[in-house]
Order: structure tokens, then sequence, then C-alpha cells
């Protein structure tokens, strides 16, 4: 469902991301795990059409995203990590703008609101001003707009990120529920997660693949908290002799 | 094309959302009324008496009151629509609400488009408080309405210009202050190098100590640059306009300039999309 070839991304001189690939299988759920600064989100925009990569190939479904951007964006459902909302818009207006954007049927847009507002927990909030909703509801609003029609790929940046332990949980649930059904990307620093969501995870640190690794059981598996915690010594090493 | 649409119908509603349409809407409002209503008070004095004015008879309306009043009017846009346009992408790229636009299914063109339109929508409403103003004559004066059509739609053309104009810097700069304020800056350079041009001779003969061929490439780059500055000011086409003098190069005078900023903001854009 989704191919990386070989993808490169420079950011000046800076290397975000050095010859990176891998593959996702049709409705697998994969973490990809690293330290800050390993190049997650860069890998997540490239896929999402956000950003090129310098070098490199990655395709959704059978589109190359550089290419065909527009056929390969219809694929994908995307939450980004700070969670940017249009803060004047209610919750109503702001999902029926997305699916209007998403190419819904008008007729239909009405329906398919409606699930994934019952879906993400958002009945409460469902005509308030996006404004004042509180940090927990613009998540699910963020996750409500990514699977938004149906995508069959959700790609999730940090979802759980600044969220206070009860709501960590009810959105792991969350993606955990339309996961079943989908395939998912999702970035994380935190091992546990992956563990819980993930039936694979793709470890990366300073822009390579350093382990691909399949869970199993919702265990975090020895290898890759020990691949994982080498990535990070790694970095503080490199960081100690920077200084 | 759809999502041109559903772009400028969420872009324009917002505007309404926020206090920036009540607020280019009120002060439109309040300052083309006491504009309108200073410059109908003079025009009133001045053909009462025309001789104490310098007038030999009463001055023509339309050229002393009117075709000023509307040419004021697009000059007060011109330096209010900042506030219009410096949310279009600026704000975008500040709230980070740009990374959802460019991962949804739709084309650059889609999002130009329906930003500028939503944009136009603001100006259509602006150039309607406008025509309140002015129709208010149409009792009291033998003027055809015509004219009175005309005069707005050279409001409404200016207004579109500068629209692209600040569009497009707010396409370059991510923050909405600072785009708002470069624009007002563009703005304020192009009407002051017109009046600049304006009052620079014709001709300026370069020194005759110099040989003959620099003299005339010396002359005729004066004369480019003379003309170019004598073109920048956007009111200056609108003068005529707003006389009722049709002139179709007026319109594409306008009309090159929108287009020319529009394109410019589609290469902006599609400017992330260059490998680097």
């Amino acid at each position: 469902m989704i191919r990386v070839d070989k993808i490169t991304k420079y950011y000046g001189r800076i290397c975000a991301l050095d010859s990176v690939s891998f593959s996702l299988n049709e409705g697998e759920r994969v973490g990809l795990l690293g330290p800050n600064g390993a190049g997650k989100s860069t890998m997540m925009r490239i896929l999402t059409g956000y950003m090129p990569a310098s070098y490199g190939s990655a395709w959704v479904g059978q589109y190359e995203i550089h290419e065909n951007p527009i056929e390969a964006k219809k694929l994908v459902g995307y939450l980004p990590e700070r969670v940017p909302l249009y803060e004047e818009m209610s919750v109503k207006s702001f999902l029926a703008f997305v699916a209007e954007v998403k190419g819904i049927k008008r007729r239909e847009i009405n329906s398919k609101v409606a699930e994934v507002v019952e879906k993400c927990g958002l009945v409460s909030v469902y005509r308030r001003v996006i404004r004042s909703l509180s940090k927990g509801y613009r998540q699910r609003l963020g996750l409500a707009q990514a699977i938004l029609g149906s995508p069959p790929v959700i790609i999730l940046d940090e979802p759980t990120v600044g969220l206070d332990p009860q709501q960590v949980v009810e959105i792991r649930e969350m993606i955990k529920d339309f996961g079943e059904n989908h395939t998912v990307l999702l970035s994380t620093h935190i091992l546990s997660e992956v563990a819980y969501l993930c039936s694979r995870v793709i470890i990366l640190n300073e822009g390579k693949v350093v382990g691909d690794i399949l869970v199993k059981g919702g265990e975090t598996p020895k290898e890759i908290e020990d691949v994982f915690l080498k990535a990070i010594r790694a970095g503080l090493e490199n960081l100690e002799k920077g200084a | 094309m759809e999502n041109i649409f559903y772009v400028a119908k969420r872009e324009f509603k917002s505007y309404f959302l926020t206090p920036v349409g009540y607020v280019m809407l009120g002060l439109v409002g309040l300052l083309c009324g006491i504009a309108f209503v200073l410059s109908f008070l003079t025009y009133v004095d001045i053909s009462q008496s025309p001789f104490q004015y310098g007038y030999s008879s009463v001055p023509d309306f339309e050229e002393t009151f009117l075709s000023p009043f509307f040419v004021f009017c697009g000059i007060l846009i011109m330096f209010l629509s900042p506030l219009i346009t410096m949310r279009l992408f600026s704000e975008e790229y500040s709230k980070g609400t740009i990374e959802l636009l460019f991962t949804y299914p739709i084309r650059d063109r889609d999002i130009i488009l329906g930003k500028f339109l939503a944009s136009l929508g603001i100006l259509t409403l602006t150039v309607c408080v406008i025509a309140g103003n002015s129709f208010l004559l149409l009792p009291y004066t033998d003027i055809e309405p015509i004219v009175l059509i005309f005069g707005l739609f050279s409001v409404f053309l200016m207004g579109m210009a500068v629209l692209s104009i600040g569009m497009f810097v707010s396409s370059l700069i991510s923050t909405p202050i600072t785009a708002g304020l470069v624009s007002f800056g563009v703005y304020l350079v192009l009407f002051i190098a017109g009046n600049v041009a304006e009052k620079m001779p014709e001709k300026n003969p370069a020194p005759e100590s110099l040989p003959q061929v620099l003299q005339k490439i010396i002359e005729n780059m004066y004369f480019v640059v003379r003309s170019v500055m004598l073109e920048l000011p956007l009111d200056n086409h609108a003068k005529n306009m707003a006389l009722g003098i049709f002139e179709p190069k007026d319109i594409v005078y306008y009309l090159l300039w929108t287009v020319f900023f529009i394109f410019l903001t589609f290469r902006s854009l599609e400017s992330r999309n260059w490998k680097g």
C-alpha cells in the first residue's frame, strides 16, 4: 500500500533522511519509532505530499506521490503533529469543508460526517467553535478529519503527544478501532504505544532505518527496546561530541 | 473546479467569523461616508460661488466631485486591503493549517483561485457600501446611472489588482502582520513612484560632454524609466474610468496586474515542490 524507495531529504546541508526504504502491506499497522529529530515527521510529510523528497520515490497505492499527487492524496488521511485547525470554524462546518475538498459526494457528506463524529466521540461538541475545544477534543477532531471519507491509508504524526493519560488511552483505543480496516502508519517515541497499536515497528535514527521489527502479542519486544535505546545513546554521544 | 468554490466559501465565511470582514466594511463605510459628505458640501459651496474658488462658471459635477470621490475610494481600499490579504496565506502558514490544505486532494489552482475569489467577495461588498453613498445622488442630480456604475466598476478593478498583489505578498511571508505591512509598503511605493514621475521633466537631456551614443542611451533609458513609473500608481487609470470614459486599455491595465500577480502566486506556491 505504501512503498518508499531510497528517499533522501536535505534541509539545506542537513540530511534529514538518508536513503530510506520500506514498504507497508494493505491492512498493516506500522509504527515509525525514533528519537526527536530522527526524521519521522519529514518522512510523513513526504508521504502525504506536503513536501518533496530531494531524491528517491514514494508510492501510495499505485501512485507516485510527486508525479500523481492528487490521486495519491485521495488515498491518504493525515493527522499532523501540531493538529492545525481553523479555529474560527465550528466542528460541523470544518468537517463539512474537509468532506467537500476530499471529494465526498454532496448527498453523502452529512452521513459521512455523522459517522466520524460518532466514531471520534465528538457528538457533544459538534456545534461548538473549534477555538473553545480542549486539547483532547482537538486531537479527536484532527483524527476525525483524517479518517473522514475512509481513506485506505491513515498517517498519524505523534497522535497522543501532549495529552493527559486518560485522553491518551481514549485516542489509542480509537486508533486501534479504525486501524482494523486501514493501513496505518503512525509515528511516536513511546515504546509501549507502538507495542500496543502496531504489528510492526520501523525504527529511524538520524535519518536512517536502524530496525524493522515485527510485534506480537502487544508486548514490547526486547529487540525494539535494544535498538531504540542504542539509537538514543548514539544521539546523545553525538551531541556530546558536538558540544 | 468545484474545489475553488469550496475553498472560496470557507475563506469568505471566515472573514465574518472573525472581526476582519466587519472592520473592513465598517472602515470603508465610515471613511467613504465622511469623504462623500465633505466633498459634496465643498462642491455645493463651489457651485454657489464659483468665482471665489477660481472657476469661471459652475464646475462639472462629475469632474469635480464624482471622479475624485471614486478615486479616493479606490485608494482607500488599496491601503485597507492588507486587512483582507494578509490572512490569505500568511495566516495559514503561521497557524500550520496550510499543512492540512496541501495534503488534501486539491490543486494549487483551487487554493489560489478560491482564496482570491473570497477576497473579491469582500471587495464586492465594500463596493456595495460605496454604491450606497453614490446612489443617494440619483434623486437630486441628473447623472446617468451608467456613469455611477462605471465609477464603481473602476473602484472594483483597482481593488482587484491590489488584492492580487496582496495575495502574492501573503504567499511569501509567514506572519500575517508582516505580510500586511509589506503589502502596505508596496502600495505606498507604487503610489509615490507615480507622483515622483509626474514631477520629473518629460525629457532629461544627458550632459553634452558625453559621447552622442551614450547621450542617446541615457535619454532612452530615462524615457523608459519615467514611462514605467507613470504607470505604477494603480489609481491613474481609474481616474479616466471614474469620469465615465470607457477605454479598453484601462480595463486591460488592471486585468494585466491581476493576472501577473496571480501567476506569481502560483509560482510562489509551486516552489515548495521544487526538489531541494
